[in-house]
């Protein structure tokens, strides 16, 4: 692959792989991906979402699994930074923390694809300190 | 925070909280006075007064997840240690501007970091919000606009145009920054 410097060549990249993108378009509806969410507040960033959410993006692409990922706030988990919400079609949102590389692929592996959980999961009825004080 | 980009990350993260529209995102390196400055504006809900006294206070958040909030604090700290400082403009309903000023000829100014791949991130994850980034440094610049590549019809969305813009970013930057002169800490 040529380099892509100029807005010319990311149109010829979108050309491409129009195909692609089309063909998954058109093979399922936007509720039957796999969504997930990465934390993105202030506590995400310092503890390294970026670098998680990138892996998350290029993994999924990978293995050829039709997701979106997507950033959101602080869930008010920072302790378990990076944190990231992972929605199975029809399921209900699954949050894990804690992940880094190692464990988002333990995620992708395990959870995503044959809906196992792992290590990690911060259970929906879990109070913060702040929710216990009120 | 580690570097600039995180910075980036995290200020246009309460422009995207604010519902804002357009992000303009400036960077400005100027060897003559040794700063760089770091501006995002946007015209999202803005801030009013009473909450402009308390931004650069630690222990006040909008959120009810948790009830501090370290974004703007930890920019005003990283730039006043290389003896910059921090700005927070507002006016409800039309928009905020935060303009963080930093000496580049001093040792503690933090790296650029990996400002392609944090741009890249949010356009993928924000592809309904208009982006125009402005990258200065002396008199050559890098100007980008999400908008003209909607006009193009790139989707960007998917993975395949993440890495696509990420590479795009990359090359342009490393292209303006070889223009950077010696004796600057930047990096």
């Amino acid at each position: 692959m040529t380099e892509i410097k100029t807005l010319a060549d990311l149109k010829k990249k979108q050309e491409e792989v129009k195909s692609r993108i089309d063909l998954r378009n058109k093979a399922e509806n936007p509720e039957a991906r796999v969504q997930v969410k990465v934390a993105m507040a202030t506590c995400g960033i310092a503890a390294g979402a970026k670098k998680v959410m990138e892996y998350f993006v290029e993994e999924l692409e990978k293995r050829n699994i039709d997701a979106i990922v997507t950033q959101t706030g602080c869930m008010g988990y920072c302790f378990a930074e990076p944190t990231v919400e992972v929605i199975l079609p029809g399921k209900e949102a699954m949050v894990f923390g804690y992940v880094d590389n190692v464990r988002a692929d333990e995620i992708i592996e395990r959870y995503i694809k044959h809906g196992e959980l792992v290590d990690g999961i911060i259970p929906q009825n879990y109070d913060t300190i702040e929710h216990e004080e009120r | 925070m580690v570097d600039l980009s995180m910075h980036l990350m995290d200020i246009v993260q309460n422009s995207i909280r604010a519902n804002a529209k357009t992000i303009d995102i400036l960077f400005e390196e100027k060897t003559k006075t040794h700063t760089l400055t770091f501006v995002v504006n946007d015209d999202g809900i803005g801030i009013d007064r009473e909450m402009l006294k308390k931004i650069d206070d630690p222990f006040f958040t909008t959120r009810n997840t948790r009830r501090i909030g370290l974004g703007v604090p930890l920019l005003k700290m990283t730039c006043e240690q290389t003896g910059g400082n921090l700005e927070v403009k507002s006016e409800p309903e039309i928009g905020a501007s935060v303009k963080a000023v930093y000496r580049t000829d001093h040792p503690d100014c933090l790296p650029l970091g990996d400002i392609a791949g944090t741009l890249s991130l949010l356009l993928k994850a924000n592809p309904e919000i208009r982006f125009r980034v402005l990258y200065r440094l002396d008199d050559d610049e890098f100007r980008f606009d999400s908008d003209e590549l909607k006009q193009l019809g790139i989707e960007l969305d998917t993975a395949e145009m993440f890495f696509a813009l990420k590479e795009f970013f990359a090359a342009n930057f490393e292209e303006l920054f070889r223009k950077r002169p010696s004796g600057s800490y930047l990096c």
